[in-house]
């Protein structure tokens, strides 16, 4: 209807017409916008630098690790836990088997000086099979990961361990010494920006040796901290996980020591810590909305009997109670609307800033993109209708005479 | 059938021993046509009158028949849907919209009604013509004298063509060349067989009428067909007696006293009375500025 054109086109030439105060509210929704966005994004960003979350690296993946129980019940399980009771090789070929993998690789961890141009006394090194690269995607500067043709010989360096070992991160081609055999460099890891697995484990430092090799150089089979898998693709996550369970508890005699997750999920006591903090935070940011929107129905209030004389005027000349009360609506629409849209544009535009100047690697999570300023809307409508409803059960002869 | 009919109508303000008459039992039929000027002192009731009579207000007691229908009980939407279809209202302070055009001024009660935005602007447009403002279609009201502003205000009483115009002191903030301008557009629109209420503090305007009503104390204290072009007769009465009551109307005491005295001639026929007599000495005040 036109009418609702009409408003529309009246609600901007007042809000324009006062400018400042229009601003100012407006301010309350963008500071409100602006937190909860950030806050979520920088919290989701936190949370994945600390959780280390597989995700980024690629879909459908899981964990498998051994856990302990506690004395207290508590399931506890990560890289604390893992020394006493590693995984096997025969874990890794149980995983493998189950339907719908697609992939498993073990991690295991070996020790042992390492002298390439460079000598580094503690190297962390990790020892896994080729199936690695087809789970953790990740890109290399130069060269390839090892594989199952390469007699064991080849070995792939993260970009901060090529440093130190050569001076170079384009060190593919170049020999080095580990416990006495001799090793070519296959390729070099791209920064991994977030660590894949937990903050522990740097994978920018490692060094990812073959692990039938490593085994035979640290004598005997070499245990497991973890075993990561790939679901196939088109299988449902959580049943190909539920099924590695059941494989794993059958070949371990009926005993329930392994734990196996969804990547996401694989530091669950931080993440659940993050996301206690999460919450904590996106509430105070509800809050700034909420104060946003108060903002909005003191403007509103103000308006209503800044204007009580208009107000008057159009119910003398045949306005209803409801549509006076849309006009106001629709101002305080429009007021939250624009808020929320520069909110938004602010706080991407934060976003990027804080990536290129900080350490943080706040994400943009789509969801809260949608979700605030809607919300935002929502609370600015829900305020401003109070004192347009006002203004509407005014009596038109006393709003005429308020002047 | 009377297009106004009004029975018994009483307004009350306030509860228990506060209780303020504004309208006392006012009975009053005005027919299609008719332009009646409504006089009478400051706080007599006339605003109250207009207000009932334009749906503004609804009655306490008794009962108002516009157009043959009982609009007395109405709720205030309904009301305000009838004052748009059937009321024009034109008022002291003009009452445009500071921030709307003069044609958007004019649109406005269309706007209400849903009609189209092309059929609004042509209407608004021949309203303003027929005011003389076709060409300040696109000004502002700050743009415009006091005349003119009225002028607007008059083509956006008539841009629903209602039954009823109602002009509460149309001519009160305007200088001796623009109430004639404004009075002679009432007027025609008058001729053209329009109903017309206005209310007025001068008696000159009660040329323009065909019925001058007189109020006092909420009730209508004299009622009187008149011909166009010719003052009242009682308007004609006060018009003279005034200057000699207000020559030194600064010493309030003088009217204050003149007003028992008129008081005491008339106690045999009125005995009820609003507690109203502390508007008395604005009124007398104002009819000395008029002067």
């Amino acid at each position: 209807m036109s009418l609702r054109h009409e408003n529309l086109r009246l609600a901007y030439r007042n809000l324009r017409a006062a400018r400042a105060r229009s601003f100012l509210t407006m301010l309350g929704i963008v500071i409100g916008v602006m937190a909860v966005v950030l806050v979520v994004c920088i919290g989701q960003g936190v949370k994945q630098q600390i959780s280390g979350s597989l995700g980024r690296y690629g879909k459908g993946l899981f964990v498998a690790q051994p856990q302990q129980v506690q004395a207290n019940g508590d399931i506890f399980s990560g890289l604390a836990g893992a020394n006493s009771n590693l995984l096997s090789y025969q874990d890794v070929t149980t995983i493998q088997k189950t339907a719908g993998v697609a992939a498993a690789a073990p991690l295991s961890t070996a020790s042992g000086t390492m002298t390439g141009d460079y000598t580094v006394r503690t190297p962390f090194i990790i020892a896994t099979t080729p199936a690695f690269s087809q789970i953790i995607k990740q890109h290399m500067i130069s060269g390839g990961f090892f594989e199952s043709n390469d007699a064991g010989k080849a070995i792939v360096l993260g970009m901060d361990v090529a440093g130190k070992l050569f001076n170079d991160t384009s060190a593919v081609g170049q020999t080095l010494t580990w416990r006495g055999q001799q090793f070519i460099v296959s390729g070099v890891y791209d920064d991994f920006k977030v660590p894949p697995l937990s903050i522990e484990a740097n994978f920018n430092n490692a060094v990812f040796v073959p692990y039938d090799t490593a085994s035979k150089l640290m004598g005997g089979s070499l245990g497991a901290y973890q075993i990561l898998g790939k679901v196939q693709s088109g299988q449902t996550v959580s049943r190909t996980i539920n099924a590695v369970s059941t494989a794993l508890t059958a070949a371990h005699g009926g005993s329930q020591d392994v734990a196996v997750a969804p990547a996401a999920s694989a530091d669950s006591a931080s993440n659940r810590t993050i996301h206690l903090l999460t919450l904590l935070i996106s509430g105070a940011a509800v809050i700034a909305l909420i104060v946003g929107g108060v903002g909005i129905m003191d403007v509103m209030l103000v308006s209503v009997t800044e204007r009580m004389y208009e107000i008057g005027l159009r119910k003398a000349i045949g306005a209803t109670n409801h549509q006076i009360m849309r006009q106001f609506v629709v101002e305080a629409f429009l007021l939250s609307a624009w808020g929320a849209v520069i909110g938004l544009l602010l706080s991407c535009g934060a976003v990027g800033l804080l990536r290129v100047y900080t350490s943080m690697q706040p994400v943009l999570v789509w969801q809260i993109l949608v979700i605030s300023p809607l919300l935002a809307i929502a609370i600015g409508v829900f305020f401003g209708s109070m004192p347009a409803l006002k203004a509407a059960r005014k009596d038109p002869i006393e709003a005429l005479r308020h002047d | 059938m009377a297009l106004i009919e009004l029975n018994d109508v009483s307004k009350l303000y306030g509860f228990g021993d506060a209780t303020n008459v504004a309208l006392d039992e006012v009975s009053l039929t005005i027919e299609q046509g008719e332009c009646v000027a409504v006089m009478g002192p400051s706080g007599s009731g006339k605003s109250t009158l207009m207000n009932m009579i334009g749906l503004l207000d609804r009655p306490t007691h008794g009962n108002y028949h516009l157009a043959g229908k009982n609009v007395s009980r109405l709720s205030a939407n309904r009301r305000a849907k009838a004052r748009r279809d059937k009321i024009g209202f034109i008022f002291q302070s003009f009452n445009l919209l500071p921030r709307l055009t003069a044609l958007e001024n004019v649109a406005l009660p269309l706007l209400y009604k849903g009609v189209s935005q092309n059929k609004r602007t042509m209407k608004a447009r021949d309203m303003l013509e027929r005011v003389g403002l076709g060409d300040r279609a696109y000004y502002y009201p700050r743009q415009l004298s006091g005349g003119q502003k009225q002028s607007v205000a008059i083509a956006r009483a008539l841009v629903n063509e209602p039954h009823i115009i109602i002009a509460d002191e149309p001519t009160g903030n305007l200088d001796s060349n623009s109430s004639r301008l404004v009075m002679e557009l009432l007027s025609e629109i008058h001729k053209t067989g329009n109903t017309i209420v206005f209310v007025t503090h001068n008696p000159e305007l009660t040329r323009f009428a065909t019925r001058v009503v007189y109020m006092q104390d909420g009730a209508i204290k004299h009622d009187e067909q008149t011909r166009l072009g010719e003052v009242g007769r009682y308007a004609r009465a006060v018009m003279y007696a005034v200057p000699e009551t207000t020559e030194d109307d600064d010493l309030a005491g003088v009217s204050m006293m003149m007003d028992v005295l008129d008081k005491r001639a008339n106690a045999t026929e009125k005995p009820k009375r609003a507690p109203h007599t502390k508007t008395k000495k604005p009124a007398a005040k104002r009819k000395k500025a008029k002067k």
